[in-house]
């Protein structure tokens, strides 16, 4: 399973892909179980450079019934700084946010690789 | 303090209006990212994790308290009510907006500030002893030459394409608050036997990826031919320097390939070349160091009944005052020393609120004269023996009385992976975790000196290199580890770390820690500090303590 994430180019919000228009919760993502519409999502983004910066897919895995990133940095840009727990995204609470931080999954961040890859 | 002239002011209010231009160019469309980027960037703006980061520049880490009650005012309004003190002793806001960004910088030139060359291949804010001006040992203030260096610099056409970033630190002092021999140029002043003031030059230190204690090149340079000799190392970097791969690219790689003497032959080539043509005038010098004149400190006694009273009847005070305060080269003053480190919170971390009662504090008690260290802290350079209580009250009623300067909860920490694009692994939840560890302040206090510097990557923004413990963040297939240094130093006697064994599980580390300060209290001898222990034991005892107790 993928979702498709970007930082929002006004303010750097991060951004979840959903039916060709940018949601700001992770659980609003669509999910893509199968490659190609991921592949097709992400080039729309690609084409979109008033609206996001830098979109690349995210693998999912499932935590409490519902889906996180395997990646950890993944999950950080979907909650917040652990630090301040009253900012970011994890400040709203609920079930959606709960499994996000209890998610265990470990892989390394293809939007991290890229950047890197960029440099 | 510098004062800005109306020509400084004009670059200001240019750059600004250019920035706004090009931002709203790129929110139209007619500017790419790619184009964008470098633009951005130049101006100090990063897009990290979840917003954009605008990191400001604090001159050679010294403002007054109007220009810090203004950053507490942008950070209210256009961040989340906080900024956060770095190890360059820059100011960073880590939740801007890109469309308020020609706002913020318009507000940062108001009180003569900006962001230019905090990023990007140029010579970035110079780093100078916080405690200059006051301190004793100086043998000359560091800041005007630092001033000079940042004029200098600002936008200087043959180095602002650089194969990579440079930093400079100047200290002036026996003791070193810069980490001078990891900078790419470290300048110690000196005096010659003659009483010529001058200059050691240390070239090609630094961390990263590649950490370099920097050899000295010239041991006494006259202070007048600091320009034309700095132009020169500058113009071989220049042209040598490898920009073909950025893991290469830093002056430490051509210093240590070309090795000590041949670069230094080099320089002195392209200095011969350069001349006196390029160093300032003795009368631009003299301009600045007017700016620099030493304040209009009073004849105060040697004690003062009312500190004398504060640290006999108030506990706190008196440990405040151990850790906290430092000797003033005035009598009946003192250096108060501004833990940014309270247990459990964000290193470097100050809130708006906070920030207000510092600047309060510079106007009222300190001559406004604020200071960021490269440890996360802020200083008050002058303050009388006698206002140090009611500053001690002041600062504690916000959270910032906290007696830890140099000890074990004085940890330096990047912003590690909760706001930074580039990092493996997180760094402020270590800090704190430690620091809860180590919240008894009298086991701290037993523990003494102890400096624990954290990063969470590679990078080495949290310094670990030069921590008596370094703490590196990496990425072990996705999960954070992290692995230890021991014996570096960031002081006179600056070494660079070694690393102690395989990386650490996140839920390891504290308890690693701890087991290396248990390590050290039963081994140490007389008033050996941490590092002092760690160097005579060499790193066996130590090494079997933490293996031992977390395999």
């Amino acid at each position: 399973m993928k979702a498709l994430t970007a930082n929002r180019l006004t303010d750097g919000e991060v951004v979840f892909w959903k039916a060709g228009a940018w949601v700001e919760r992770f659980a609003d993502a669509e999910l893509f179980d199968r490659d190609d519409p991921a592949v097709l999502a992400e080039g729309h983004a690609k084409s979109q450079p008033t609206v996001v910066v830098d979109a690349y897919l995210i693998d999912l895995m499932e935590s409490e019934g519902l889906w996180a990133p395997v990646s950890y940095r993944e999950r950080i840009r979907a909650l917040g700084p652990t630090n301040h727990l009253h900012h970011g995204k994890q400040a709203e609470g609920g079930d959606a946010i709960s499994a996000l931080q209890h998610a265990h999954g470990a892989a390394r961040s293809s939007g991290r690789v890229n950047l890197i890859k960029r440099k | 303090m510098y004062q800005y002239d109306s020509l400084d002011r004009e670059i200001l209010a240019d750059r600004s209006a250019e920035f706004r231009d090009q931002v709203a160019r790129r929110l139209a469309g007619e500017m790419t990212e790619e184009q964008f980027k470098p633009l951005r960037l130049m101006n100090g703006l990063y897009l990290q994790l979840h917003a954009y980061m605008l990191r400001v520049a604090i001159p050679y880490g010294t403002m007054s308290g109007r220009q810090l009650r203004k950053l507490a005012d942008i950070g209210r309004r256009y961040d989340r009510g906080y900024g956060h003190f770095t190890t360059r002793t820059n100011l960073q806001f880590h939740w801007v907006k890109l469309a308020d960004t020609p706002d913020i910088l318009d507000e940062l030139a108001s009180i003569d500030m900006h962001a230019i060359q905090t990023s990007g291949n140029c010579i970035r804010n110079v780093t100078a002893d916080p405690y200059a001006g006051a301190t004793a040992d100086e043998i000359d203030d560091p800041r005007i030459w630092s001033e000079a260096i940042r004029q200098w610099s600002s936008l200087h056409p043959e180095f602002s394409f650089l194969p990579r970033k440079f930093k400079i630190a100047i200290t002036a002092s026996a003791r070193d608050r810069t980490v001078a021999r990891a900078h790419d140029i470290g300048l110690m002043v000196r005096r010659a036997r003659d009483g010529t003031l001058g200059f050691e030059v240390i070239v090609g230190g630094g961390m990263g990826r590649t950490p370099f204690i920097g050899p000295t090149i010239r041991e006494f340079l006259p202070a007048n031919r600091l320009f034309s000799y700095l132009e020169a190392i500058l113009r071989v970097y220049n042209r040598h320097g490898r920009r073909d791969n950025i893991y290469k690219a830093r002056i430490k790689i051509l210093v240590s390939a070309l090795g000590r003497e041949a670069f230094a032959r080099q320089v002195d080539e392209e200095w011969a070349l350069v001349g006196e043509a390029g160093d300032l005038p003795d009368t631009e010098i003299a301009r600045i160091r007017g700016a620099f004149a030493p304040k209009a400190f009073e004849s105060l006694p040697a004690r003062s009944e009312i500190y004398d009273a504060a640290l006999a009847d108030d506990p706190a005070f008196a440990r405040f005052a151990r850790n906290n305060l430092k000797p003033h080269k005035r009598q009946g003053y003192t250096i108060v020393e501004i833990s940014l480190k309270a247990i459990g919170e964000t290193p470097g971390d100050a809130s708006s609120d906070q920030m207000d009662v510092v600047a309060d504090l510079a106007e009222r008690y300190g001559q406004d004269d604020v200071r960021v260290t490269h440890e996360q802290n802020l200083v008050l350079p002058h303050v009388k023996l006698e206002d140090a209580p009611a500053v001690h009250r002041a600062l504690a009623s916000v959270g910032l009385g906290t007696p830890n300067i140099n000890l074990i909860s004085d940890i330096i920490a990047c912003p590690g992976l909760d706001y930074c694009a580039l990092a493996n692994a997180r760094a402020i939840i270590i800090a704190q975790d430690i620091a809860r560890r180590f919240a008894d302040q009298d086991r701290a206090e037993q523990v003494g000196e102890l400096k624990i510097k954290i990063s969470g990557c590679i990078n080495a923004c949290g310094h670990h290199h030069v921590g008596h413990i370094g703490i590196l963040g990496v990425d072990k297939k996705g999960e954070e580890f992290y692995q230890l240094t021991l014996g570096g130093s960031g002081a006179e006697d600056a070494a660079i770390g070694r690393i102690l064994g395989p990386a650490l599980p996140l839920d390891k580390v504290t308890d690693a820690v701890d087991a290396l300060v248990e390590v050290y209290l039963r081994e140490r001898q007389g008033d050996e500090r941490f590092l002092d222990t760690y160097r005579r034991t060499g790193d066996a005892p130590f090494k079997e303590a933490v293996y031992a107790e977390t395999h």
